[in-house]
């Protein structure tokens, strides 16, 4: 399987502020002061070593993850990250009719607002589906686009074929992937999903809090047992996930904890607060690392900080 | 984890001995817990036998701590924290926002401070 990030913010997109850009270039200016470096040849690999959070930016897209499998293409959450994921297929598929079902964990803005801008949704030859555990979730989508907030209504659309109403808590498959769900603690509830192909399992659970941690909160890690990928919403560092209770969301620390507990081997990060700066993400990033190495000796457990266009393969 | 007390005017000296994560972090929210519904406010966290401590653990100290400061009410202050229990202090940004003290001696006398 192939995970690919193509929107990682939480709650609003956020692009990168020229006040942000012009930092950046500062940094990597002095640095490049600092290295002596006097010829266009050495740049590229000068970029190169930069620290991640100044050659690099996490994206200020909301959520959207790809996951390839041989037969089949599952995207989670229709989030801003959508568009240029549905501009890439338009381009990659060029003549074929795209195929691709879509995983909703809940319906918050962040989670459906790119869906009317992925155009692959738009050509009647696609076929596309929708899937949700959320009551009514066709109606919740359409009315996105009523008249008053967007002008195209969606049964314009007509790459979309069928929307899916699941059951929390609910097992099906889609071709041969077999997909859990669970439900998670979040404001007007979150989906969480498992995905199971060839041997390998990938969890995309954003947008949770996991308040009960004591006694460890078992379904979840059972959920998440032995998963080969967990992509984990850290909106907040430890500090503001207490001051923010009940907000629905976690941190890196948290996720470190549980996927120790449940044999997880690749931990990702995401759902990154819009105010949290590349620098700051990347500081609380490595903060992650130190706490991990803190609390495990063998320390097999991988982590990422999941940026626009991050890929791993499975 | 073995939870202890001691009393010294109005702060209540609060010995764990044992591993603070997700298993035994709830025995100590409890243990605070009562103490606050008896109108006690003020704390001292004494954590020399405490080897390790988890975001469970962490979340209980900062829960507790969101409560006492709620109307001025008290406090709880740390002692007392073994190497890698005060590095994990520092990572996870609660050494910025606790009181931490070497010993229970100047916890204690930070209260009348
Ligand atoms: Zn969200
Ligand atoms: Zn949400």
């Amino acid at each position: 399987m192939k995970v690919k990030f193509w929107g990682v913010r939480g709650s609003i997109a956020t692009p990168l502020t020229n006040i942000e850009l012009n930092d950046k270039i500062k940094k990597a200016l002095e640095l490049a002061l600092k290295a002596g470096l006097n010829a266009p040849w050495q740049t590229p690999q000068f970029i190169e070593q930069l620290p991640w959070y100044i050659r690099k930016t996490a994206g200020g897209d909301t959520t959207c993850v790809e996951v390839e499998t041989g037969d089949n293409r599952l995207i989670f959450d229709a989030g801003t990250g959508i568009r240029p994921l549905g501009l890439n297929l338009m381009r990659q598929e060029i003549g074929k009719p795209i195929e691709a079902s879509i995983l909703l964990s809940h319906t918050h803005w962040d989670h459906i607002c790119g869906l009317p801008f992925f155009v692959p949704a738009y050509i009647p030859n696609n076929n596309i589906t929708i899937y949700g555990t959320h009551s009514k979730i066709e109606d919740r989508i359409r009315h996105q686009q009523d008249f008053e907030y967007f002008p195209v209504p969606l049964d314009i659309m007509r790459g979309i074929k069928e929307f899916v109403q699941l059951r929390e808590g609910e097992s099906f498959r889609i071709g041969d992937i077999e997909i859990d769900t669970i439900s998670l603690y979040h404001p007007g509830g979150c989906t969480g999903y498992k995905v199971s192909y060839n041997g390998k399992t990938i969890i995309y659970a954003t947008d949770s809090e996991y308040k009960e941690l004591s006694p460890e909160p078992k379904p979840i890690i059972d959920f998440f047992r032995d998963a080969d990928l967990v992509i984990f919403d850290a909106q907040y560092t430890m500090l503001e996930n207490i001051e923010k209770e009940d907000w629905g969301h976690s941190s890196t620390i948290i996720g470190i904890d549980m996927a120790l507990k449940a044999g997880v081997k690749k931990l990702a990060f995401t759902h990154h607060e819009p105010t949290y700066s590349d620098e700051k993400l990347w500081d609380i990033f490595q903060k992650a690392q130190n706490y991990l190495e803190l609390q495990s000796e063998k320390n097999d457990l991988q982590l990422y900080l999941a940026y626009e266009g991050l890929s791993i393969s499975l | 984890m073995n939870i202890t007390e001691a009393f010294q005017e109005n702060v209540i000296i609060v010995s764990l001995d044992g591993r603070f994560d997700a298993n035994t972090s709830d025995a100590v929210e409890q243990f605070l817990r009562v103490r606050i519904s008896e109108s006690k406010f003020q704390f001292v966290l004494d954590m020399a036998n405490v080897p390790y401590i988890s975001s469970a653990g962490l979340r209980v100290i900062l829960a507790v701590v969101k409560e006492l400061r709620r109307d001025n009410k008290g406090d709880l202050r740390i002692a007392n924290l073994q190497k890698t229990v005060a590095k994990v202090f520092e990572i996870s940004g609660l050494n910025n926002v606790l009181g931490i003290f070497k010993n229970p001696d100047s916890a204690i006398q930070s209260f009348t401070d």
